[in-house]
């Protein structure tokens, strides 16, 4: 599986500038990139002196790419994150910086401020960005160019982009809560200006300063929301033999995108980013990745774990905490695991450091000119009420904790019971995924760190952060509590999960 | 004395002779009765690369490396676009004297040299078209523009007419400008919309109750205009050549070198994208537009012909082609090719009967109608000239006539 995109030719490369078509047989040429009989002709930006050439060679056979773990790497990859201070981006440049990528990155501690703003704060403490950058330079020999930039002021983002000229550029810079957009009229329209504009703007800059690197985009599987009738999630456009039946008539619905069904403001502005993407690759051609990605958990990768000074935030307020997170940390504060409604929502899952495998993996093989493609990241699907469980059971056999599963009222407005099937076919198949870590390895690992008594002090101090307050229906109201029950004393019900991921 | 080369691209002897007998081009036809007007062979294949490169070195391809739009990277299936960087002898206008050097093809990237460079195509930049680069500003501002974007042409003509022609007067512009600003001793313009012309609207110049056909005509009338102007500036004892690179004729069909090498067992084909596909057990592959070269071992990944075999395939694919109604001759290397760089030639290039247009892509059918109007000929480029020319002259005695500085 190393070599999986050896066979990947400047096409992919973000070094290969376009530079027209030429239709020698009629002495003509073109900028137009669809030409007509026509030869595309590229110039490569590191192998200047190979002159204008078509876009044939493999990265097996280009010296630029060298075989690694992950397949063939370009040598040196500038690689740009937005959102480089937050949960996933700070995970992901020091990995790409321990792979030999040139990392940059911006941010504006959007994160740190938000969740201060809730009155909450990261319970696994986290470093200045300043002391962060020396961690990282001290431990991994990893020197991060940053700059504190709001990807709003497309100004500054510009004049830094047209500095690094980056090769690929990972965007995580967004809102990542759906609690958050729901609070009120003043905090939906932050998530969406920010989400949606600033992607907007970061689309516009990329056309005039970097059309050849490819945009990773840090999109969720909640953008599909979970439909009734079981129909399958695909990866965001219909495979070519889907098609429409009615009324006797039947049409093709092959390379189309797939219904989005968001459920909440912030879904919302995640489904917007989708289109805006989509067609930026077609007016463009652009080329964009749009990571599915499911509910995220977990606190490791080798490269945060190697120092205290590197660790990435863990939250677990009821704004910022993704679900197996917040269980994790309700079980160490000795508080029942909080199930919303009936608990049979199932939910696409994928650890930390397996999104962060899966990224490098897409960073290394990039789109083509032109191409906008879904990958729905994902390792696993749970229900809600299946991961209480397998927290209190890790939480009781590795910690010896008693821990009790409640239900409440459900502050969201979703279905409570229903079928999923989800379709994540391209990164284990065309890209080499392998899943690394299991739900209970990493839970375990998550009890380990949250365990430890700086952390445990820190939980305990913001501990009032946990419970939802924030309704879908606007009511200012804390949700009730509906049962309490032991764990393993519920007989299974309702629908499994179905995790298509074969060829 | 000053010297004035005019190229006027793909543009065949027959056409200027009618042209200029018509009215159409009266200044060129004064200049025929006032030096030689004769028809010249250009370079085997006739490409425009191949041809200026001779043109402007006087040197034989098998000298100054370029034989066509396209080469093989060095033991690999990879094909790249040769350019100015590759041309292995010097052009004339780096022997001396100073010159302005307006859209010759074949000349990009513009390197330092003495005077004003804009290449020809092709040149995907302007930026890099341009030396010195304090000249790119006053062809921004003229909307120079090195050549019309030719998918115009297969959208719509009317669209590629009104492109061309603003495309010609931009040059023209151009033209004056450093014709007034410029010290020069030489100055070398060429004209290039005329081959597009006869690639896309041949038809046109043929029939003259085609939409275009008058506006393929007063597109070569505004031609003559600026030739007439440019002589009438030229002082008596100042030397003048009119070239054309190669001529032009109406394409009919179109035969594919390498559909036919496949078919007779020499080209094997596996999976894979353009020359990628050649796969083990291939004795010979042919590149644009008529080139044929021997599938040699050492010299590609999965070249199979040992050096005892080499002329036993060239024998074969000489066979294979000698006698075929759309081959006029079968030429070998030898025959047309000296010089250092010969070891890079094709083994063999076909010259095409008239109305048969040869090409070489990788798949596909063997024959099929021309999507173009017209296609190069070899034997009827043009040259008219106040200078000495040897009699039949071919491409490579225009730097005989231009003379050195």
């Amino acid at each position: 599986m190393a070599c999986i995109n050896a066979k990947k030719t400047c096409w992919n490369c973000p070094a290969a500038k376009f530079k027209g078509n030429v239709d020698f047989t009629a002495c003509g040429q073109s900028r137009n990139i669809e030409a007509e009989n026509a030869q595309i002709m590229i110039e490569c930006r590191r192998r200047p002196g190979l002159g204008h050439f078509e876009p044939t060679i493999t990265f097996e056979d280009c010296p630029e790419w060298e075989e690694g773990d992950y397949g063939y790497m370009l040598k040196n990859m500038k690689v740009m994150i937005l959102g480089i201070d937050g949960y996933l981006g700070w995970a992901l440049a020091l990995k790409l910086g321990k792979l030999g990528c040139k990392v940059s990155g911006v941010d504006n501690y959007w994160r740190r401020d938000c969740v201060a703003e809730k009155g909450s704060h990261t319970v696994v403490p986290i470093e200045r960005m300043t002391d962060r950058l020396h961690a990282a330079r001290e431990v991994h020999g990893i020197d991060i160019n940053f700059r504190r930039i709001d990807v709003m002021d497309r100004d500054k983002l510009r004049e830094f982009m047209d500095e690094v000229k980056p090769e690929a550029i990972v965007h995580y810079a967004e809102c990542p809560s759906a609690p958050y957009s729901m609070v009120d009229a003043k905090h939906a329209i932050k998530v969406q200006e920010n989400n949606v504009l600033g992607t907007l703007g970061v689309l516009f800059i990329m056309k005039d300063i970097a059309p050849e690197a490819s945009l990773i985009k840090l999109g969720t599987m909640g953008e599909y929301g979970a439909p009734l009738t079981g129909r399958p999630l695909f990866e965001g456009i219909f495979p070519s033999d889907a098609a429409l039946e009615w009324k006797g008539r039947k049409w093709s619905l092959g390379g189309e995108l797939t219904p989005r069904d968001p459920v909440s403001f912030y879904h919302c502005s995640k489904v917007q980013d989708t289109f805006n993407v989509y067609e930026a690759c077609k007016y463009w051609w652009l080329r964009s990745y749009d990571i599915m990605q499911g509910v995220i958990y977990g606190v490791h990768t080798d490269e945060i774990a190697t120092d205290p000074r590197l660790k990435t935030r863990f939250d677990m307020d009821e704004w910022f905490g993704t679900v197996v997170n917040r269980f994790v940390a309700q079980a160490v504060l000795g508080m029942p695991l909080t199930i919303y409604g009936r608990g049979e929502q199932i939910r696409a899952f994928i650890a930390l450091d397996d999104a962060m495998q899966c990224m490098v993996r897409l960073i290394f093989s990039p789109p083509e000119p032109g191409q906008y493609d879904v990958v729905n990241q994902v390792s696993g699907l749970f229900k809600v009420s299946d991961i209480a469980e397998a927290v209190a059971r890790v939480g009781k056999e590795k910690f010896g904790l008693e821990i009790k599963i409640q239900r409440i009222e459900n502050p969201r407005v979703e279905s409570e019971k229903h079928p999923l099937e989800v379709v994540s076919k391209k990164l284990p198949n065309e890209f080499g995924f392998e899943q690394g870590v299991t739900l209970e390895k990493e839970v375990e690992r998550m009890f380990e760190v949250l365990l430890q008594p700086e952390v445990k002090k820190r939980l305990e101090e913001k501990k009032h952060t946990i419970m939802p307050k924030t309704r879908w229906s606007g009511m200012k109201k804390e949700s009730g509590t509906l049962e309490v029950y032991e764990p393993g004393s519920k007989e299974k019900e309702g629908f499994e999960g179905v995790l298509r991921r074969g060829a | 004395m000053r010297t004035v080369v005019i190229g006027i691209d793909g543009v065949p002897y027959g056409m200027m002779e009618t042209l200029s007998d018509k009215g159409i081009m009266p200044n060129f036809k004064d200049l025929r009765s006032q030096g030689t007007f004769a028809q010249m062979k250009s370079t085997l294949p006739e490409v425009s690369s191949a041809s200026w490169a001779t043109i402007i070195t006087g040197e034989n391809p098998g000298e100054h490396g370029i034989y066509g739009f396209t080469e093989l990277m060095p033991g690999t299936y990879n094909m790249f676009f040769p350019n100015y960087m590759h041309l292995q002898a010097k052009p004339y206008w780096e022997r001396g004297g100073r010159h302005v050097v307006i859209n010759v093809p074949m000349t990009y990237p513009a390197r330092e040299m003495n005077g004003v460079h804009i290449a020809g195509f092709v040149a995907p930049d302007l930026e890099k078209a341009v030396y010195p680069a304090s000249a790119l500003p006053a062809l921004q501002e003229m909307g120079y523009k090195v050549d019309v974007d030719t998918e115009k042409a297969k959208e719509s003509k009317l669209l590629f007419m009104s492109e061309l022609n603003k495309t010609n007067e931009a040059r023209i512009k151009a033209y004056r400008h450093f014709w007034e600003k410029e010290k020069w001793d030489m100055f070398t313009f060429v004209f290039t919309g005329s081959d597009r012309l006869g690639h896309y609207l041949w038809d046109a110049y043929e029939d003259d109750g085609h939409e275009f056909h008058q506006g393929f005509l007063d597109y070569f009338a505004r031609v003559d205009e600026v030739i007439g102007e440019i002589t009438g500036k030229m002082g008596e004892d100042d030397r003048l050549v009119i070239i054309s690179d190669h001529g032009m004729e109406k394409a009919k069909t179109n035969v594919n070198i390498n559909a036919l090498l496949e078919e007779a067992g020499l080209l094997k084909l596996g999976e894979g994208r353009g020359y990628g596909r050649i796969a083990e057990g291939t004795r010979a592959f042919a590149m644009e537009p008529s080139r044929i070269y021997v599938h040699r071992e050492g010299r590609y990944p999965r070249g199979s012909v040992a050096k005892a075999d080499e002329e036993k395939v060239v024998d074969e694919i000489g066979a294979l082609f000698k006698g075929q109604e759309f081959v006029k001759r079968v030429f070998r290397r030898d025959e047309i090719y000296r010089g250092k760089n010969i070891g890079n030639a094709p083994d063999i290039v076909l010259l095409c009967e008239s109305g048969w247009n040869l090409r070489a892509q990788i798949g596909g059918e063997k024959m099929y109608p021309s999507p173009l109007a017209g296609h190069h000929t070899y034997e009827d480029a043009f040259i008219l000239t106040n200078a000495k020319v040897p009699e039949g002259p071919s491409v490579e005695d225009v730097t005989k006539a231009i003379g050195d500085y």
